[in-house]
């Protein structure tokens, strides 16, 4: 009870600490993103080119649908969709020849969509050929030479014919008129800001679109790199690709370029999520419907159809991607806290700004001239994109050096740590060893050499016949020689080790005037064994000892023969020892008279007990004529021993 | 009986041991088979016996209670080269055999041998058969082979050249180790069988380390020392 109340307290401490969090990290990246408004508006006011005001034509008179009424510049028209019959103003203005010097020329800062300018009655400007120039988006000023020929010395007339296609309502900015090199300064700053800085963003655009696409062909799983180079593939084709003057029947292009936008916004909210490591939510998919619905619509109806739907549907959808994205980014920031996050954050709101701005000019709440911004702060977006991938390219690039570096280093740990073990085992192995060898050579020393010690004493204390003590005596002698015999490294080769015993067994039977007959098959002897152990030699070599007792003591034989020779029975060679003698023999079981036979059993089954601790099989046969010792040695010696104790 | 040496004198023998009962049975068994004894049970008397005149067979212990069997072999094989040298051995073992052999031993008795063998052993000595056991073989042999394999760690026991050996001696010795006889090595090597013994002679005569320069050129020839 107590444990789960400790649990729901804690919840909830832990709750308000991350309102905490939250508000310590969101408030003050709120204030910022304030900030960075304001200095936005600042700045989009600061950008307002100034116009030489000196040779301003602004009062016209605007004939439109028949109706002449006198304006004044700069002037909005109702949106229409038909290029027939435009507005006409028809404006005056002063030519002093003085000022001809130079030339005279006019300049249009500002039009939407198309215009075509006459002076005194010729044509000197039409716009539409310019594609550029007829896009609303974009603040193409205008500027255009007026022949000498054409002026008259004092007034002149000037009208403008103002080509509007909707959705968007025309506008035409003040008219300037006056010495070329007065307005052309003004001009060239307008081309820098609207025309030639969006080419440069788009070419970085473009650049951008190619690296990312790479990226996402050398890394398929991170699908955010594909879905940013399909956003700025988007933006660099709607930025290239100009669009139709309305009598133009390409309609299907427009209709594309149109739904470029809310697309590649789209594509940008996509990226957002992706990038700052979330899952795209599957209703996301919804905020490609507009995008989509225009392109569809765009295919398939006339032209007038997809601007209206892209005005009430695009350009929302537009906003509303910006919005998402801002949300992403602050949320990141919130998580995150790291430089890539910020960045963006700090982009989005400026475009969003710019956006919002671009609305209230479009709605005519604010009046700046009618300069759309979001194209060009775009662009900021763009560059904090390419900054915030970079920043994570670096980052990667670091993970990946201290990765290695990391893995150097748990690698030279592993490769110490592995060294120490293997060295405490192979201690631990080699201690393991000494005291097996150390254990063996004790029961060795006990079984062999303290039991005949201890026979010595006691037959010396019984004052036994000097002979008896002096067998005994040379029992625990041979028996001494044999374990420090079997201690020498023989290679596995048992050959050596028979080799020992066959001079002991000689020295022995020698005093008994009995003859070893001593025949190895082969000249080899025996099969090698890398497994032999010293152990398994003093077994077999006690075993020998023990029929070659048996025949000196009990038998009274008079010949030992010792044969030793090589079976192969198909699974490997194996070594056959053979004893035999031509004494009396003894009886097998269950006769106990004879004086020794108690003795003889007693030696008989240590014999078997031996062989079998070895793995080699003992054959024993017996009669009048002799008795034979038959030792099968195993094809592999056992490792441990087998019926140690 | 008297054994007599080539000039019909009583062939006489030096016997080096400070264990009383062990010298008594060796000097009863020698001099049953009629050789001259004389006994000494010190280093220092062995060389004022050896300065009365060479004896024609020295045996010696190596653990005397002032030095060490080795210096009287060496001194004695320096002195006298005709003397022929055996090493009395409680066990037999390489140690002590190897390191007689190399300073001039051509053999050893093991203190516990029968009577009839001690005698048969010194007569086959005076013969010129030096006597080799299967496990002074084995060590020679597995020796050889470890010079082979590696030559960086230096195996344990005595130090041993086995570099003059030649691959014929060195297969008597692996026959000898495997316990077969004279008789049996001779056929398997295609020999006659009473070379063999000539053979063993040989096999001691180069595991011998004559003089302290001798070993320093030995040394110098087998890269050990870099001049």
């Amino acid at each position: 009870m107590s444990e789960i109340a400790a649990k729901a307290s804690a919840k909830a401490a832990l709750k308000p600490a991350r309102r905490r969090l939250l508000a310590s990290r969101l408030v003050p990246y709120l204030l910022l993103q304030a900030l960075i408004a304001i200095v936005t508006i600042l700045g989009i006011q600061l950008l307002q080119p100034s116009d030489p005001e000196d040779y301003a034509v602004s009062d016209f008179s605007a004939r439109e649908d028949g109706l002449t009424r006198p304006v004044t510049l700069p002037h909005f028209t109702p949106s229409r969709y038909s290029l027939a019959d435009p507005p006409f103003y028809t404006g005056a203005f002063t030519f002093r020849s003085g000022d001809a010097a130079s030339g005279w020329s006019v300049f249009l800062p500002r039009f939407s969509n198309a215009v075509e300018v006459a002076v005194n009655g010729v044509v000197v400007l039409d716009s539409r050929r310019d594609a550029n120039a007829n896009r609303p988006d974009r603040n193409t000023p205008q500027i255009a030479a007026i022949p000498a020929s054409l002026l008259h010395e004092g007034g002149n007339e000037i009208t403008v014919r103002l080509f509007v296609w909707g959705p968007l309502k025309g506008f035409l900015d003040t008219v300037y008129v006056g010495p070329d090199i007065a307005l052309r300064p003004a001009y060239e700053t307008r081309t820098l800001l609207f025309v030639t800085l969006p080419v440069v963003f788009s070419a970085w655009q473009a650049i951008l679109a190619v690296i990312l696409a790479i990226m996402w062909l050398m890394r398929r799983h991170e699908p955010v790199y594909g879905v940013l180079a399909a956003a700025m593939v988007l933006g660099v084709v709607q930025a290239f690709a100009p669009p139709p003057v309305p009598p133009a029947a390409v309609s299907r292009l427009a209709a594309v370029l149109l739904a470029s936008a809310p697309i590649e916004s789209a594509l940008i909210v996509v990226f957002g999520v992706l990038f700052f490591g979330w899952r795209w939510p599957r209703y996301g998919t919804l905020l490609f419907v507009p995008g989509v619905l225009v392109f569809v619509v765009g295919l398939i109806g006339g032209p007038p159809l997809p601007r209206i739907l892209f005005l009430v549907l695009g350009i929302p959808t537009v906003g509303l991607c910006l919005f998402l994205m801002a949300c992403v980014t602050a949320t990141a920031v919130v998580r995150r806290q790291d430089a890539a996050s910020f960045t963006i954050g700090c982009a989005v709101t400026i475009v969003l700004v710019c956006w919002v701005q671009d609305m209230l000019t479009v709605l005519e709440i604010a009046s700046n001239d009618r300069i759309f911004v979001s194209r060009l702060s775009y662009s900021a977006m763009l560059v904090a994109i390419g900054a915030g991938l970079t920043w994570r390219f670096a980052r990667a690039l670091n993970q990946v050096d201290s990765f290695a570096g990391q893995l150097v280093t748990r690698v030279r740990e592993a490769e110490e740590r592995l060294k120490a073990s293997f060295a405490r085992e192979e201690e631990r192995a080699r201690a393991a060893a000494l005291a097996n060898e150390r254990t063996r050579l004790m029961r060795d020393l006990h079984d062999g050499l303290g039991g005949q010690l201890v026979s010595i004493v006691a037959l010396s204390e019984r004052g036994s016949a000097g002979a008896t003590i002096t067998d005994a005596a040379r029992a625990a002698l041979k028996d001494l020689r044999l374990v420090i015999d079997s201690m020498d490294d023989i290679g596995g080769d048992l050959m050596l080790a028979l080799g020992s015993w066959r001079e002991r067994a000689t020295a022995q039977l020698r005093p008994h005037d009995i003859a070893l007959d001593w025949r190895v098959a082969t000249p080899q002897g025996l099969p090698l064994h890398p497994e032999l152990r010293p152990w398994h030699v003093i077994q077999i070599v006690r075993i020998l000892d023990e029929a070659v007792t048996n025949a000196v003591k009990h038998a009274q034989a008079r010949h030992v023969a010792v044969t030793i020779e090589t079976h192969d029975g198909g699974l490997g060679p194996y070594g056959v020892i053979s004893v035999t003698d031509d004494g009396s023999g003894f009886a097998l079981a269950g006769n106990c008279e004879a004086a020794g036979a108690g003795q003889t059993a007693r030696g008989l089954r240590n014999m078997r007990s031996r062989a079998a601790r070895c793995g080699a099989v003992l054959d024993l046969s017996s009669d009048a004529s002799g008795t034979r010792v038959r030792l099968q040695l195993p094809q592999r010696f056992p490792d441990s021993d087998m019926a140690a104790g | 009986m008297t054994e007599q040496g080539e000039t019909g004198e009583a062939i006489t023998i030096l016997l080096v041991e400070d264990d009383a009962p062990t010298c008594w049975r060796l000097q009863d068994a020698l001099v049953k088979a009629g050789y001259e004894v004389r006994s000494a049970g010190t280093l220092s008397e062995a060389r004022q016996a050896l300065s009365v005149g060479a004896p024609r067979v020295l045996l010696t212990d190596l653990r005397l209670p002032d030095g060490h069997g080795v210096e009287l072999i060496r001194e004695t094989r320096q002195r006298f080269p005709e003397t022929e040298i055996m090493v009395i051995s409680a066990l037999g073992d390489e140690e002590s055999v190897i390191s007689a052999i190399t300073v001039g031993a051509t053999g050893y008795l093991l203190k516990d041998a029968f009577p009839t063998d001690i005698a048969t052993t010194v007569r086959d000595l005076v013969a010129g058969h030096s006597p080799i056991s299967a496990s002074i073989a084995r060590f020679i042999v597995r020796r050889t082979q470890g010079a082979a394999q590696n030559s960086a760690e230096p195996p344990p026991g005595p130090a041993l050249n086995t570099a003059k050996l030649t691959p014929r001696e060195i297969d008597i010795l692996w026959g000898i180790a495997k316990g077969f006889s004279y008789a049996e090595i001779a056929s398997h090597l295609g020999l006659s069988k009473q070379t063999v013994p000539g053979h063993i002679k040989n096999i001691y005569r180069k595991l011998e380390v004559h003089t302290r320069s001798e070993a320093v050129f030995e040394a110098v020839q087998q890269g050990l020392i870099k001049l």
